[in-house]
């Protein structure tokens, strides 16, 4: 008994010692993991066929039927075969199992240093918005090392894929979510949408394009301080409403839609559904956009929906909203 | 006891569960058929991925929507709980009829009823292009008019919950005297188990697709995250009765593989028990699976983990089956008719619509080939190759039973072949593509599987045409096949028993059963 009990307890510490020491390191690239997992799969499954395959052919010919009335030897059954044939296959499901438990964990235990990015897809783009908020479309730009995406959906649900860096996520209408990579080599990767999505499901096509951390810089600093130098936070401001599809609900001509008008926001009394009466202010601007659900105006039932807009492009959307007198 | 009536009308209005079955499996074989020809169209238009071949992307995405609702709600389903149950459930158990006759004749119409709206969702105006999951934002904003989705499963569901409830009570309470649960034929197991599933699955699923009529055509927001839904509630929803569709078909599937080894290695069925409560555990089992398909949806991670014991865990169960079938094989007396070609075709291809399968279920190997072509090559060969091919076995094996004729044995062999060779290969380039990531449902893929697509397709014409030589055989063979014997198998299940075809209220006595169904070579 106390045999039995000591080994069985040795054998969940052999299944579970891969993941446990997962837990405990920092995530190791996923690529790695992936290939060594569909390996381990790859032999354990050639195994199975051949366990099933070899003994159906040889009793098909060894046991062919020789005389019109010959019947097979009779035999019920055999507990202990019963029982090999269970535990057998239980522990190799349980291996495999905790193999790709351990693997998950790396694939959702994003490195503390990653670049982060969000990707924001629509039918049928992606929208990608760096760190230092420049805008690209169906293009993502990285530097080499980890990176992290923060992902939603505009629309319908679709879903971002890297297979060289075997992974995915779907972006979910008003959901974020999120995935990591390793992205170790410089070079141009191609990135699918992979969750149906309607007739140009397959258009929706992007590409990552890893850069060293140098050349990453240099591009980033052109096309921001090319912004910066180009185009004043109002116009930057007027941009981002038009492109994020702010105006769908804000019309600018003085009339409410789904949301109140941006024409004479700034400066105005709004009245909320709790009765308070505040001014709307930057503070106030602020605020609503970093949280939609907060502060509901009185007369729109409807709450915003949430954003991933970063501080600079709120700020230059709170002075675009200045001029709209 | 009352004369069987005949003519057109007797088929019309008859209660008969022998002719209901026979009005399932050629409604059944109607929707195989549509299903076929779609996927001849789409094989077709994948012969080159630079142009447009003979369909534009909204038409490809319609013919992959009604080749999937076609096939697994139409085809698999009504076959098995449709045309295998009624026909052989009272055979088995030695009974008049089912419990409910008029239940059953309601059932079947309202079968065909779905099958009309689905036929109006493949031609009429706002064709359904959502694929047979119907996945909202898509479904909901997109142009299909997705009401024919919506009413084709409510009718369909309404046929299967009526369906259920009158199979399940019949096993209970119609068996023959002596005729126990540990006599019963592991059919009669496999379609118990997956009528149970039916009956707990069906009703979420009809809510899922209510919520989403509510939400386009009423202008509520249950999937809308914009105004306070989830869009995930659906897929939720519809893959707790959708995964376990998967057991409902192989349940029986099981069952019919079993009675076929059996008969034609004319040896008892290996662990008999371990067999029946393989099914039993499958049937529960399958209802903790079904996150696996919201692997990369956003989900809790702890719900994905949960989720993927459950997934790879029934695996064992399934284990348990292959084994006891190889095992039953031993020391047999094997006879290689075409039924049984289908059923050690069968436990070769299921095993690696299995292994894949577990490669699926992995939830780290999974995140790479999550709505990949790898899944496409997985599923096909589960229920295309392994599963819809038994069906066409089962059929053969019973065919002397319901028609009294005996098929052509040389065009089934042959057709066997061609459909097996054909089909085998047609999906194995899509491994390669789900190994690269290349994503499913693509109207167009990369110009670099150019060639693996034409191997695909130029392979699939073969396995369709097997299939419709299979078809034709049938249709023939029906008409103007040699008379068979009541019991041309030598098998000592009960429905072999009776005349072929079975008279008019199938035993004039009840029979008293003394044994099981699978008794051969018992030293006497």
């Amino acid at each position: 008994m106390l045999r039995t009990f000591l080994s069985s307890l040795l054998t969940m510490f052999y299944i579970l010692a891969p993941y446990v020491a997962v837990a405990a390191r920092e995530a190791s690239d996923p690529v790695d993991g992936w290939n060594r997992h569909f390996k381990v799969w790859l032999v354990v499954s050639a195994v199975i066929y051949l366990v099933v395959t070899i003994p159906l052919v040889y009793f098909v010919i060894r046991y062919k039927r020789r005389s019109k009335n010959e019947e097979g030897a009779y035999i019920e059954g055999n507990v202990g075969l019963e029982i090999l044939w269970t535990v057998i296959p239980l522990v190799v499901t349980i291996l495999l199992g905790t193999q790709s438990w351990a693997l998950f964990n790396d694939y959702r235990k994003t490195p503390k240093d990653a670049f982060e990015a969000r990707v924001i897809a629509s039918m049928y783009k992606f929208e990608m918005i760096s760190p230092e908020g420049i805008h690209t479309t169906n293009e993502l730009r990285v530097p080499v090392g980890h990176v992290k995406l923060t992902m939603t959906s505009t629309d319908v649900t679709h879903d971002f894929a890297v297979p060289t860096f075997r992974v995915r996520e779907d972006t979910v209408p008003g959901q974020t979510t999120h995935l990591w990579f390793n992205a170790k080599t410089p070079g141009t990767y191609p990135a699918y949408c992979a969750e149906f999505c309607g007739s140009g499901h397959s258009r929706m096509l992007a590409k990552v394009i890893v850069m060293p951390k140098e050349e990453y810089a240099k591009w980033a600093r052109e096309n921001s301080a090319g912004e910066a130098a180009n185009i004043a936070p109002e116009e930057k401001g007027k941009k981002l409403t038009e492109n994020l599809g702010c105006t769908g609900c804000h019309t600018i001509t003085g009339e409410s839609a789904t949301g109140p008008t941006f024409k004479g926001l700034m400066g105005s009394s709004v009245t909320l559904i709790d009765g308070k009466t505040l001014t709307a202010d930057d503070a106030f601007i602020k605020t609503k956009i970093k949280d939609p659900k907060s502060m509901q105006v009185k007369g729109f039932d409807l709450p915003m929906p949430p954003n991933n807009l970063s501080d600079a492009e709120i700020e230059a959307i709170t002075a675009y909203l200045k001029t709209l007198r | 006891m009352s004369k069987e009536p005949t003519g057109f009308k007797s088929w019309l209005f008859t209660t008969d569960h022998k002719k209901i079955g026979i009005m399932y499996l050629f409604t059944s074989m109607v929707f195989f058929v549509v299903g076929l020809l779609l996927a001849i169209v789409m094989r077709t238009e994948m012969l080159d991925q630079t142009r447009q071949v003979i369909i534009d992307a909204k038409l490809y995405n319609v013919a992959f929507t009604i080749h999937g609702a076609a096939m697994v709600l139409f085809w698999m389903i009504p076959i098995l709980l449709g045309f295998f149950a009624n026909y052989l459930i009272p055979l088995m158990i030695g009974a008049h009829d089912v419990a409910f006759p008029r239940l059953n004749a309601l059932a079947y119409w309202l079968y065909v009823g779905a099958g009309l709206i689905a036929v109006c969702a493949l031609i009429l105006p706002g064709r359904l292009d959502i694929g047979w999951t119907g996945y909202p934002p898509y479904s909901i904003v997109g142009g299909a008019n997705t009401a024919f989705y919506v009413f084709a499963v409510h009718l369909l569901g309404a046929s299967s919950i009526a369906g259920a409830v009158n199979f399940i009570t019949t096993i209970i309470t119609l068996r023959a005297p002596g005729m126990t649960w540990g006599r019963l034929n592991l059919t009669v197991w496999g379609l118990f188990g997956a009528f149970i599933i039916q009956l707990v699955g069906i009703p979420v699923l009809a809510a899922a697709v209510t919520l989403l009529l509510f939400d386009k055509y009423l202008g509520t927001s249950f999937y809308d995250s914009f105004k306070g839904g989830n869009p995930i509630l659906y897929e939720h929803l519809f893959w707790f009765y959708g995964h376990p569709a998967v057991y409902v078909v192989a349940l029986p599937v099981f069952g019919i593989v079993s009675d076929i080894i059996s008969t034609f290695a004319r040896k008892k069925i290996y662990g008999y028990t371990s067999m029946v409560i393989a099914i039993m555990i499958i049937t529960v089992l399958g209802f903790e699976t079904w996150v696996h398909h919201l692997y990369v949806a956003g989900t809790l991670d702890w719900v994905r983990v949960l989720f993927m014991w459950g997934t790879i865990l029934i695996a064992v169960p399934t284990g348990i089956k292959v084994f006891n079938w190889l095992a039953t094989l031993h020391k047999g007396s094997i006879e290689l008719t075409a039924p049984m070609l289908y059923a050690l075709g069968f436990i070769s291809l299921f095993t690696i619509g299995g292994v894949t399968g577990i490669a699926n279920g992995l939830l780290g190997f999974d995140i790479h080939v999550h709505d990949t072509h790898w899944v496409v090559a997985h599923f096909h060969y589960v229920l295309a190759l392994s599963m819809s091919m038994l069906c066409l076995g089962g059929i053969y094996y019973w065919f002397p039973k319901f028609t009294g004729k005996m098929y052509n044995d040389g065009l089934a062999k042959f057709a066997f072949w061609l459909t097996l060779i054909g089909a085998m290969i047609a999906f194995l380039p899509q491994f390669q593509l789900g190994y690269d990531g290349i994503p499913r449902r693509y109207w167009k893929l990369p110009v670099e599987y150019t060639t693996h697509m034409r191997i695909a397709s130029i392979f699939s014409y073969i396995a369709i045409l097997g299939f419709f030589l299979t078809i034709y055989n049938f249709i023939h063979s029906a008409i103007k096949g040699a008379p068979a014997p009541a019991n041309p198998w030598g098998s000592r299940s009960l429905e072999w028993q009776i005349p072929s075809p079975p008279p008019f209220y199938n035993f004039d006595e009840i029979p008293v059963i003394t044994e099981g169904p699978y008794e051969y070579g018992k030293p006497k």
